[in-house]
């Protein structure tokens, strides 16, 4: 997928207030939860899956986002290379702000020598300023371990830039399975029109199918851009991201029409339309995977795969997949034996060649200084060893195909990291691409949950287009 | 503000004397740490942002007034000077009244210090913890936020909820399967007629098994006819094993006790009411001769408050119907109003502190005078000390005017997502922050918008200075 590349090369900082840094937090958080969930399982045969590295010496500076657990987890996978390698690696994690400080220190002429951020834009705007190295006379033939819609994100001038270390799939709707016995449904829907009737069918059970985390804009824009991927297709996703298709095209509006047949259903919403509007996250995950104490008030949560550390911090008792603890039935009661398990975004029943499509987010690896012990570390970062010490401790999805699907401790993070590494393209969120009138495109998403008709369509439709145009010029 | 002020005080010091140069270095001296330090945190940078505010995004070409242009070409712009204006003219009004309020009820009851101590408490705290308290407040749900858990509880005595409260965008209609219609006002009615001695059948789906295990709901059972006695049954009519027939009763589907009904005579009228029992059975009995439906009462359905929701974009204003730029300058949304209350919570201490400074430096020999002269305490305070604080609560005034010209803390705090751009709660100094730092970074809108926001403040700024100076 080529979505950052037809960006008109301003680099967006990502300083967002409350909004984002939830988006983020939730992520960082990802393993605080698994992470005990995972302990018990990481096998003791760990260290002997370390790659056969010679020795190097010196030291080499690394910048990523993690900090916190994700820090310790993320340590994990560097002690292999300095305890082999002899590299002292000087980490330093910079949460949220990673691309504004990339940005800056870029400007400033100190980069680190390898940095991992979370934007291929950031990848694709240093590779044109020439501040980073080309990785094929680093990583060789491994390149190919990653499908090539992850590499094409990170290609510029045929050139590849960037190595995935870490993925993220927000192609995930996470249902509560003791809330889908209770409808008699026995399995999860492959189109949209199947998730639409099971929603029915969820409702006529007395119980509500969706908790939509939809308070604020961007995770209205999340799902809207899901719908987008999946009836209009990669190719079209990302000329609408370059703003080459216009916001008021019949794409746009099959989107905003196919998502309307759920977002106007009020009462398939937990709270209603006003409720939907107030309904934060990751209180909107909680409404259907609760702590011990209260029952689960709705069955699915439309949400990326973050949200299992929210699941499974509101209780240990959750257990992945359809089966309880100790194999018992799945109950919607927390304190008992209550699962949790994803199907991918469905895409309607005309449209089932964009099922792998999908969208998510993704940290990748960058070289600044090709010094030998810096290319030992980005070749070390993009080999299946790397990603399957983190896929051992779990919250962690790596798209490189080497990475055995074994390593995961669940079955349900192993499907999620299975999506990843099949996909045939790989987008990231559209929003993120739109420079100024980002917030204004959350706003418009708000007014379309807000009045989901078919002239409210019409009218958001002409405000984007014209807003689109304001801010990107074209 | 401060440049002003500070030169003329010097010009009224400024001496006559023979060592008139001498005095003149020595205070030039003096004022060029002052001066350098203004130079560079407020006289450079508002040069800068006037400069910038005709470059693109990124400052690096020049593109004339497009900003300016840019920024009254969509409806964003308005929302938030219409946000602002709400503001000036609520705001600094009430918060002077308040603050008079408490300071003359102050003077006049025991403990006044710690009435005091605790009305301004809330000014020590940074506006973001105050946000936070009120996020809560103002929740949604009755059982988080305090605001909406008491209006439920007024709610309530009012308009009990049914024992089968919807819920939200669910209709009583969409509850009927089989054997019901929709009836009048949110009823449900028999979709047969029914005469004395037959038996009626009717399911209903949508509804929370919770619900009615709560009620004590058995395993429904069909009716017996009796003579003389229209029976039936109203059921939950959905089965796991069989979810998709609804004409059986199956082991798994539970009757709906207490459900208030009423039998219909051929005119439509109620002659009998009745309710179901654990099993969901109904009986009326002495049916005279004719057809008969039965209905269950809308009063079962009656949802419980569902909370207000402060925080929302919702308008006071009917504006629904109008075209965008008029929802735009017409709409008054509720979360502006809550906003405004929490601001009054943090502020009324302060302007309550100042009037009373005011208030104790009256005269009070003609406070004295006008009891003596027969006035009443309401003659007094209204024709006397009003008049008399009138110069205190005009700067009290015009420091909240322009305090809220520039309300920005309180907004993106309590409105994440609805201060962004284009919000229903967003303000110029908001704007000016997403614009500039938010997604974007277009520093050439975000320092025009902040130049319009300057041109806004500087009358009530010099309406001051003008005070201040001539005293």
């Amino acid at each position: 997928m080529t979505l950052r590349r037809g960006e008109n090369g301003t680099q967006r900082g990502r300083v967002r207030l409350g909004s984002f840094s939830r988006h983020r937090l939730s992520s960082a958080a990802a393993l605080a939860g698994l992470l005990a969930l995972a302990a018990s399982m990481v096998p003791a045969s760990i260290s002997t899956a370390s790659p056969a590295l010679t020795h190097i010496g010196g030291s080499v500076s690394l910048w990523a986002e993690w900090t916190s657990t994700e820090q310790q987890d993320f340590e994990a996978v560097l002690s292999p290379f300095e305890a082999e390698t002899g590299v002292n690696v000087i980490y330093s994690g910079k949460g949220s702000n990673m691309d504004t400080a990339i940005d800056a220190a870029v400007a400033g002429g100190a980069p680190p020598q390898v940095a991992l951020v979370p934007d291929p834009g950031t990848v694709i705007n240093l590779a044109k300023k020439g501040a980073i190295q080309p990785l094929a006379p680093v990583i060789g033939s491994e390149a190919s371990d990653y499908g090539s819609a992850w590499n094409n994100l990170v290609t510029y001038k045929n050139k590849l830039y960037g190595v995935w270390f870490k993925g993220a799939n927000k192609n995930t709707i996470w249902y509560n399975p003791a809330e889908f016995a209770m409808a008699g449904l026995k399995s999860t829907p492959k189109t949209w029109q199947q998730l639409l009737a099971d929603a029915a069918t969820l409702k006529r059970a007395g119980v509500t199918p969706f908790s939509l985390c939809t308070d604020i804009g961007w995770p209205v824009a999340d799902l809207w851009q899901n719908v987008y991927l999946k009836t209009a297709g990669a190719t079209n996703y990302d000329a609408l991201a370059a703003h080459n298709i216009a916001w008021t095209s019949p794409t746009v509006t099959k989107a905003f029409d196919t998502l309307a047949g759920l977002i106007g259903q009020p009462s398939y919403l937990l709270g209603g339309t006003k409720g939907s509007l107030a309904n934060s996250y990751p209180e909107c995950v909680d409404k259907v995977f609760p702590k011990p104490g209260t029952m689960p008030q709705a069955a699915m949560v439309i949400e990326a795969d973050f949200v299992v550390s929210e699941i499974v911090g509101n209780s240990a008792n959750y257990t992945a997949g359809t089966t309880g603890a100790s194999g018992k039935k799945c109950t919607a009661d927390p304190s008992k034996t209550p699962c949790y398990d994803f199907f991918p975004f469905p895409a309607p029943a005309a449209d089932q060649m964009n099922n792998s499509a999908i969208q998510g987010s993704g940290d990748v690896a960058m070289l600044f200084k090709p010094t030998k012990a810096a290319k030992a570390l980005v070749k070390y970062l993009g080999s299946p060893e790397a990603g399957e010490i983190w896929a051992h401790l779990g919250g962690f999805a790596s798209p490189n195909k080497m990475v055995p699907l074994t390593s995961y401790p669940d079955p349900v993070t192993r499907a999620d990291a299975q999506e990843l590494q099949q996909a045939t393209s790989f987008v990231f969120s559209l929003d993120d691409l739109q420079g100024s009138w980002e917030p204004s495109l959350w706003q418009d998403m708000l007014n379309f949950v807000k009045n989901p008709s078919a002239s409210s369509i019409s009218s958001i439709e002409k405000t984007m287009q014209s807003q689109a145009t304001a801010s990107l010029g074209h | 503000m401060a440049v002003v002020a500070v030169g003329q005080q010097q010009g009224a010091a400024r001496p006559s004397s023979a060592r008139h140069g001498q005095h003149h270095l020595q205070s030039l001296a003096f004022l060029v740490p002052g001066a350098i330090l203004l130079l560079a945190i407020v006289i450079w940078p508002a040069i800068a942002t006037i400069r910038y505010s005709f470059y693109n995004g990124s400052a690096t070409k020049l593109v004339g007034l497009s900003n300016y242009k840019s920024l009254f070409s969509t409806a964003d712009t308005l929302i938030a000077l219409r946000n602002n204006v709400i503001w000036v003219v609520v705001f600094p009004f009430i918060v002077t009244v308040i603050g008079l309020v408490f300071a003359v009820l102050s003077e006049r009851i025991r403990w006044a210090t710690a009435f005091k101590t605790v009305i301004f408490l809330p000014i020590v705290f940074s506006v973001t913890a105050s946000s936070l308290v009120f996020t809560q407040i103002f929740q949604l749900d009755p059982h988080v936020g305090v605001l909406n858990a008491i209006v439920q509880t007024v709610d309530e005595w009012f308009n009990p909820p049914g024992a089968y409260p919807l819920s939200a965008g669910q209709t009583a209609a969409s509850l009927a399967t089989s054997g019901v219609v929709a009836g009048p006002h949110g009823s449900l009615l028999s979709s047969k007629t029914v005469r004395a001695g037959e038996t009626l059948r009717m399911g209903l789906t949508g509804v929370d098994p919770s619900t009615l295990s709560v009620l004590g709901a058995r395993p429904a059972r069909a009716s017996s006819r009796a003579a003389g006695s229209i029976t039936g049954l109203v059921w939950r009519d959905f089965s796991i094993s069989n979810p998709s027939d609804i004409t059986g009763i199956y082991p798994d589907e539970d009757g709906f006790p207490n459900l208030r009904l009423a039998l219909l005579g051929p005119s439509g009228a109620s002659v009998a009411t009745t309710s179901t029992n654990a099993f969901g059975q109904f009986h009326f009995s002495n049916v005279a001769p004719g057809l008969f439906r039965v209905q269950i009462e809308a009063s079962n359905f009656q949802p419980g408050f569902s909370g207000t929701f402060w925080l929302g974009p919702q308008s006071l204003t009917p504006t629904s119907n109008l075209s965008q730029t008029a929802q735009a300058l017409l709409s008054v949304p509720l979360i502006d109003i809550s906003m405004i209350l929490a601001y009054l919570w943090i502020w009324a201490g302060f302007t309550m502190v100042v009037v009373a400074a005011g208030l104790a430096a009256l005269d009070r020999e003609v406070v004295e005078a006008s009891h003596v002269d027969g006035a009443t305490e309401w003659q007094t305070f209204r024709l006397v000390t009003i008049p008399m604080l009138a110069p205190v609560l005009t700067v009290v005034f015009v420091t909240m005017v322009i305090n809220v010209l520039k309300i920005f803390d309180i907004v993106i705090n309590l409105g994440i997502d609805s201060s962004q751009p284009g919000g229903q709660s967003s303000t110029l100094a908001s704007d000016v922050y997403y614009l500039g730092f938010g997604g974007g970074v277009h520093t050439g809108l975000a320092s025009a918008l902040a130049v319009i926001l300057f041109v806004l403040v500087v009358p009530a700024m010099l309406f001051n200075l003008k005070r201040i100076s001539g005293r």
